[in-house]
């Protein structure tokens, strides 16, 4: 049995992903399963998926713990050691990054392979919806699923022009993957950001979510209190001495709110760095 | 398909005639798909859009009652907020056939406590385990309600998210097949005995005796257990499918010294768990409890004869009574002579994971008690 793990954040695709991969097994005669794990997900958050290939019907319905192969959907996700966790020794993670499967960080034993999925999906897709534009490389270097299979499931999944561009998407990741090679760093790094499980924000540290975050220039604010009545997370306090927000940002999910809600712009939304 | 499709599936291979259902998770995305057959004109029925359970159980019992083949589908607090008109819908002895997704109460993740709160309501409760199950069992529910024998609403619930979101092979009946062994519902005036007007609908019925409806109908859902063996018997012969005898399915229990008890998707887990131990000499099987109720007294009964110990997970408690399928085992091996020793677990409350590992555990634990070895009463798995 051939055990797999997604990361991603809720809007990339992890979870159909999952399920085109599971359905290409099928269609090549093997058993398959997809588990996605649901908390309280949405967009922007990260997220995890399993998926089991078996000659036999799966039975079990724990979640994958040690899996063979372990896939990033996301390029601030794929910086964190945490997507190589238990990972079988010898195991296989696909990342997607703009660096070459040398130039990653990630440590321990197991081989790296890299794709600019997020480029991809920009490209042909016009959206970095990145599931598609990762699978393609998925084929290449597992030789798990055909990709024929899995262009086969992606028409059955979405029939007409979404099917084909999604399709375009992975004949070229399939092009471009790089890698296999062995992990270049040997000892895992230490860590403590949690990418694993979702849950609610006022109890978690969140952080890792945002693909941009607020920025208050206290000169423009004019303390009329809009952002700190509108952030769906609580994450904005008011500090009463200078009539200004302050935001809590383990709290903060970078979904915008506020700096839409800022009569006077004083809020800008700063993409974080992949 | 994930498990919800395959209970969407089972509901447009049944033809249902009248479907009403008021979205929950982990429930949700069968009232979508349901939705998206309504729109695309997939069969002639009714889907009746709700503004809570409680309504659309009480459209369900109605159109039953004027001889529709009826489905609802629900989880968690929406089956609590349907509990008072699924009394109606078991008094009526109305063949109606409903879905329970499972969700806990404590957090929305899935455990068997929403359907096992219900057990004073009237209706057959079956668990099943993978997706094509839900497919099968839900053809074999209506064939099982609707038998003239029985007339009695039927429960099909199966876990949240593990099963309800997760995709996996489902083979799908040939609708010829399907028309063939399962003909449209006959409706039936009145199921209740004859000196009844049927014109009361189910209130003041019993000849006066009042404690005389409680009997007929605790009788009528003991009928369950023989159709539901026939109906698996002939499900089988149509589809090539069969899930154990209906009321319980065994796995590798044939040298088996003892027996690991578990409902639902765990049980999925237990026979990969049981796999491996008996792939090391270790001589525990794997009894799945589908039938809730009605209870398999008679199989427990035949299995303790065979049996040194039983090993019973529960995925639901009711506090300060303790698991509902460890009480009832207990409780239909009592007037034996010679009774197995039982052990009893707590496992996947909350949605918690029970991975092989923990049958394993569990599985050496009752191979030790049997032996004379020191084990505790209860465990917190």
């Amino acid at each position: 049995m051939i055990e797999i793990r997604f990361h991603g954040r809720g809007g990339q695709g992890a979870v159909t992903a999952s399920r085109l991969i599971a359905i290409a097994a099928y269609e090549e005669g093997q058993y398959s399963q997809a588990i996605p794990m649901y908390g309280t997900e949405r967009r922007g958050a990260p997220l995890t998926a399993f998926v089991r290939i078996d000659n036999q019907r799966v039975r079990e319905r724990e979640l994958v713990h040690n899996p063979d192969i372990s896939v990033v959907l996301d390029p601030l996700i794929a910086k964190q050691q945490a997507v190589v966790d238990n990972l079988k020794a010898g195991g296989l993670v696909l990342l997607n990054t703009k660096d070459k499967p040398e130039e990653v960080k990630l440590g321990g034993d197991f081989k790296v392979a890299t794709v600019d999925a997020t480029t991809i999906a920009l490209e042909t897709l016009g959206r970095p919806i990145t599931n598609t534009a990762i699978l393609g490389a998925f084929a290449k270097i597992t030789g798990l699923v055909k990709v024929e299979s899995i262009e086969k499931a992606l028409k059955k999944t979405f029939p007409g022009r979404l099917g084909e561009m999604n399709i375009a998407a992975v004949k070229r990741s399939y092009e471009e993957v790089k890698g296999p090679v062995q992990a270049t760093v040997k000892d895992a790094p230490e860590q403590k950001v949690d990418i694993h499980v979702g849950g609610y924000g006022v109890l978690k540290d969140v952080s890792s979510w945002r693909v941009f975050t607020p920025e208050v220039d206290e000169d423009k604010c004019i303390g009329c209190k809009n952002c700190w009545i509108f952030c769906p997370e609580t994450a904005i306090e008011w500090n009463e001495e200078t009539n200004k927000p302050s935001i809590r940002y383990n709290a903060c999910k970078g979904c915008g709110v506020c700096a839409n809600e800022c009569p006077v712009n004083a809020i800008e939304m700063v993409r974080v760095e992949a | 398909m994930v498990g919800n499709k395959a209970a969407a599936t089972a509901v447009k291979l049944a033809k249902v005639q009248v479907a009403s259902a008021f979205p929950i998770t982990p429930q949700t995305t069968i009232t979508q798909y349901l939705s998206e057959m309504y729109a695309a004109g997939d069969w002639d029925f009714d889907f009746v859009n709700v503004e809570g359970e409680l309504s659309s159980q009480v459209v369900v019992q109605a159109a039953s009652r004027v001889g529709a083949r009826t489905f609802t589908c629900t989880s968690g607090p929406g089956l609590l907020y349907m509990h008072h008109p699924m009394q109606g819908t078991g008094s009526g002895r109305l063949p109606v056939v409903m879905a329970v997704v499972h969700r806990g109460y404590k957090g929305m993740q899935t455990d068997h406590s929403d359907l096992m709160s219900q057990q004073w309501t009237g209706w057959g409760h079956q668990y099943v385990e993978h997706a094509q199950e839900v497919l099968d069992s839900l053809l074999m529910a209506y064939k099982v309600a609707e038998d003239p024998r029985i007339r009695i609403p039927i429960a099909v619930g199966y876990d949240g998210y593990v099963l309800s979101y997760t995709a996996e092979p489902v083979e799908i009946p040939d609708q010829a097949l399907v028309d063939e062994w399962l003909p449209p519902n006959k409706p039936m005036p009145s199921i209740l005995p004859d000196e009844v007007d049927p014109s009361t609908f189910s209130r003041g019925w019993g000849g006066g005796d009042p404690q005389m409806p409680w009997k007929i109908h605790h009788e009528a859902i003991l009928k369950i257990e023989d159709v539901l063996k026939e109906t698996m018997d002939s499900f089988e012969k149509t589809f090539g499918r069969r899930y154990g005898n209906g009321m319980i399915e065994t796995y590798m229990m044939e040298d088996a010294d003892c027996a690991i008890v578990a409902m639902g998707t765990i049980a999925g887990t237990a026979k990969a768990a049981v796999e491996k131990m008996q792939n090391e000499g270790k001589k525990v099987g794997l009894i799945k409890l589908r039938s809730f109720i009605p209870f398999p007294y008679t199989d427990f009964q035949e299995w303790a004869k065979k049996l040194d110990g039983f090993a019973i997970v529960d995925r639901s408690i009711c506090p300060g009574k303790g698991g509902p399928a460890f009480g009832k085992i207990r409780d239909a091996l009592y007037d034996m002579e010679e009774r197995p020793k039982l052990l009893q677990f707590h496992a996947g409350l909350g949605g918690k994971e029970v991975r092989t590992h923990d049958f394993e555990m569990i599985g050496d634990k009752i191979l030790n008690y049997v032996k004379g070895g020191k084990e505790d009463q209860i465990t917190w798995v």
